[in-house]
């Protein structure tokens, strides 16, 4: 996987732990957080900072991924720079959302052409949309498995580094 | 079908969210720096328009429609896109945590996306039926994502032009949005009736 600059999706993580070779991170929110280094001086930031359900500091312990230290040798409370390749991105996007939708509308419009009935059409495009979901997860299973999904240590955050740049 | 084609190249196009009724703005200004995060966002403001467009038309028509409750309309359309905001994350998070955590960050910002909620009042405005009423939607999104796509591509060009230092950064990209929304009027020229 290229991960220069120019080819990957950088955002900043702070090590929470680690645990032999793997090292926890969680993301730095970078918009209407209040959870980067810059939440100070930020006027998105906000108030939410207790790990209730739906807070700011519940959705960001959510999405703490784990990754490879070795070699690395990273401590907790480090932040660092983590990317993803651009094209993975994307890839993913399609993946989590144009596949559900495809197969909503598909079994909507046949409903429709079938039956002509609203109440039928919305049906039909709901298990359309569960199905459609069932078939991203097995686009999003054969991703992952390819590690395409799984950001990459690029270097060691700057002290003032932030999401304002 | 023909009419459903032109009626979602008018919402798509000439009826642009973004640059002819001025929904969206904060997102279009704030996640447009790179191609790949404008369409990252683009895809999941498609995916929650169009299901909680559903998911309105449904409350719309069973439940405020058939008790005249048309004044709860707003209070209600927003509890429904809040819900179909917290129903992609949730979902997106039991289809794969991978993608959750690569997509999740822009999912809460869609929940203040002023252009749901436009796009939903519009579509029962127009009394539209079921279908036509989420290919509407569809369309309204798709234009929403081509803007949005468009106008990352013109920041990216604009980060490596020799700007004056008195435009650099949001000053330039204003600028720059006002003539995309100019050339977008010539789409007003299209007629889809």
């Amino acid at each position: 996987m290229d991960t220069s600059a120019a080819h990957t999706v950088e955002g900043i993580a702070r090590v929470v732990a680690v645990q032999g070779e793997i090292a926890w991170l969680e993301p730095e929110q970078t918009t209407s957080c209040g959870g980067c280094s810059a939440s100070a001086s930020c006027g998105t930031s906000s108030s939410s900072s207790k790990p209730g359900i739906g807070s700011i500091a519940n959705r960001i312990a959510a999405r703490r991924f784990p990754m490879d230290n070795r070699g690395q040798g990273l401590a907790v409370g480090e932040r660092v720079v983590v990317g993803v390749n651009d094209r993975a991105l994307i890839k993913a996007s399609l993946i989590a959302y144009a596949i559900p939708l495809l197969a909503a509308f598909g079994a909507a419009i046949f409903a429709q052409a079938s039956y002509g009935d609203d109440a039928t059409t919305l049906i039909a495009m709901v298990t359309g949309l569960f199905g459609g979901l069932i078939l991203a997860r097995i686009g999003a299973t054969w991703l992952a498995g390819r590690g395409e999904l799984a950001p990459r240590f690029l270097r060691r955050a700057r002290p003032d580094e932030s999401c304002n740049g | 079908m023909k009419e459903y084609a032109l009626m979602m190249i008018g919402a798509a196009l000439v009826n642009n969210v973004i640059l002819a009724r001025f929904l969206g703005l904060c997102s279009f200004m704030g996640v447009t720096t790179r191609i790949d995060t404008a369409a990252g966002m683009g895809l999941a403001t498609t995916f929650v328009i169009t299901v909680s467009s559903m998911a309105d038309w449904a409350v719309q028509r069973y439940l405020l429609d058939a008790y005249d409750l048309n004044f709860l309309r707003i209070t209600t359309f927003i509890l429904v896109i809040a819900s179909a905001v917290q129903f992609t994350e949730m979902t997106i998070r039991k289809v794969s945590p991978s993608l959750f955590q690569m997509l999740g960050i822009y999912l809460p910002l869609i929940t203040t996306n002023c252009a749901v909620l436009g796009v939903a009042l519009l579509l029962v405005e127009e009394r539209m039926g079921f279908l036509e009423a989420t290919l509407f939607a569809f369309a309204s999104s798709v234009g929403y994502s081509l803007v949005m796509v468009m106008f990352a591509g013109l920041r990216e060009r604009l980060a490596l032009a020799g700007v004056p230092r008195l435009f650099a950064g949001p000053p330039i990209g204003f600028i720059t949005a006002g003539l995309l929304a100019m050339a977008f009027m010539g789409f007003s020229g299209i007629s889809t009736h």
